[in-house]
């Protein structure tokens, strides 16, 4: 294997079997997941047409908030370790090091997408079901954004002074078009309508563009 | 060959020069200590040289190569660098921080055992780092730093929090690196290192280098 795909590999076991072993950041993402849902099913009127209409952005957004946990703790051993002299010094491109570490922050939110809709199904009632397969490749092409962007964006804040505000400052405005995409064919899945093409392409779209920065930035973001 | 060459390099963050025009030939094979009072900017000159900091200006040529250019990737492999922190994982073990640095650099896992013998680490393999001492985060962080077999090493202050024990087999480590062609730059405030036999020494002050 070469040394840019090898170097990818050894990140993303790594960063996986750090997320296991210590279960922090997992385990705060999943409680955090589960307050939100229970608060909306408490509030939310129950039933109605305007609830429903409701439910496809709303569970983005609970995502997006619950994946933002996560996000900021992404390089917290890099940085807290000195450990980032190890990822400089790994003998390739560094893009590779971002689509280990984006390979392995994707992994763990498609997990909290999962956890994220089975709150949904229990507590408010949403029949994911009714197009399994659509509602997957959306999820999957969401969660691929955001893990890209987030990624980025979190190893740009990991050395600042206010990093837990930082994040979500540069992440929100910068993630609306995926929020918004990703949103709307959900809503359409889930009213057993077909995705817009215009949809898919322009999910599709930004995953390849915030990939393709995230390979080519990510050089000078892991440098001082 | 010299294995590391620099010339009127600078370093500024925002207003502070942490280093003024520094000049350094390194040739392969040689040892070089590097000293001054805390503040010197020995640290920068040593994270330059390992490619974590852009030089501000200057040239910067490390075993022949811009390691801030793409084509310098393969060389940042052969440099092995450990700075004030260890530059491990807390929640792996040693054989795994090892092992992952290994995978990094295309080593075999006989090259992990090979470390954790050299440095006494055997008996701790299956530990995790975050319940070591910190001489022993140290030890492991210097095997970290030696994985790849690096053609020039970088070391900022290694013997802190080292014993006499520990520091020996840094001294061997040190001069086994130097009978096979290797170099170090090791930075240094106190000057009772010098026992590991260096070649040269040059002395950085308020980012100049004075001697």
């Amino acid at each position: 294997m070469s040394a840019g795909p090898r170097v990818a590999l050894a990140v993303f076991a790594k960063d996986l079997r750090l997320d296991l072993r210590s279960g922090d950041r997992l385990g705060h993402m999943a409680v955090f997941a589960a307050m939100l849902v229970a608060l909306l099913s408490i509030t939310l009127p129950e039933g109605t047409a305007a609830t429903r209409a409701w439910l496809p952005a709303l569970a983005w957004i609970v995502f997006l908030l619950t994946a933002l946990l996560g996000l900021q703790r992404s390089f917290q051993a890099e940085v807290e370790q000195g450990a980032v002299a190890t990822l400089v010094g790994a003998p390739c491109d560094r893009g590779w090091v971002f689509l280990g570490k984006a390979a392995a922050n994707g992994a763990t939110l498609i997990g909290v997408m999962l956890w994220t809709a089975v709150l949904f199904e229990i507590f408010l009632d949403v029949a994911w079901e009714r197009a399994p397969g659509t509602l997957a490749a959306v999820g999957l092409a969401g969660a691929l954004g955001l893990s890209g962007l987030g990624t980025l964006l979190g190893a740009m804040s990991s050395a600042a002074r206010f990093r837990e505000f930082l994040l979500p400052v540069l992440l929100f405005p910068l993630i609306l078009p995926v929020l918004v995409f990703a949103s709307h064919a959900t809503a359409a899945a889930l009213e057993g309508l077909p995705v817009e093409r215009l949809l898919w392409g322009a999910l599709g779209l930004y995953d390849w563009v915030v990939l393709l920065m995230g390979y080519f930035v990510f050089d000078y973001v892991l440098e001082d | 060959m010299n294995a590391v060459e620099v010339s009127q390099l600078e370093k500024r963050f925002g207003a502070v020069r942490a280093l003024a025009g520094v000049e350094l030939l390194v040739p392969e094979g040689e040892l070089v200590l590097v000293r001054g009072p805390n503040g010197a900017g020995k640290s920068t000159l040593l994270r330059v040289l390992a490619g974590l900091t852009r030089p501000s200006r200057g040239v910067v040529q490390v075993l022949g190569e811009d390691l801030f250019r793409a084509s310098g990737a393969a060389t940042r492999g052969r440099v092995g660098y450990l700075g004030p922190e260890p530059g491990l994982y807390g929640e792996l073990s040693v054989e795994e921080n090892l092992a992952y640095c290994a995978r990094l650099h295309g080593r075999s896992r006989a090259r992990v055992r090979e470390l954790l013998a050299a440095f006494e680490l055997a008996a701790l393999r299956a530990r995790r780092v975050r319940t070591l001492s910190t001489g022993y985060r140290k030890r492991t962080g210097l095997a970290r730093a030696l994985v790849a077999e690096p053609d020039l090493l970088l070391l900022d202050e290694p013997w802190s929090g080292l014993d006499a024990d520990a520091s020996a087999l840094l001294d061997t480590q040190l001069a086994a690196l130097r009978e096979r062609g290797g170099s170090a730059l090791v930075a240094a405030h106190s000057p009772e290192m010098l026992a590991a036999g260096f070649d040269a020494t040059i002395a950085l002050e308020a980012g100049r280098r004075t001697a």
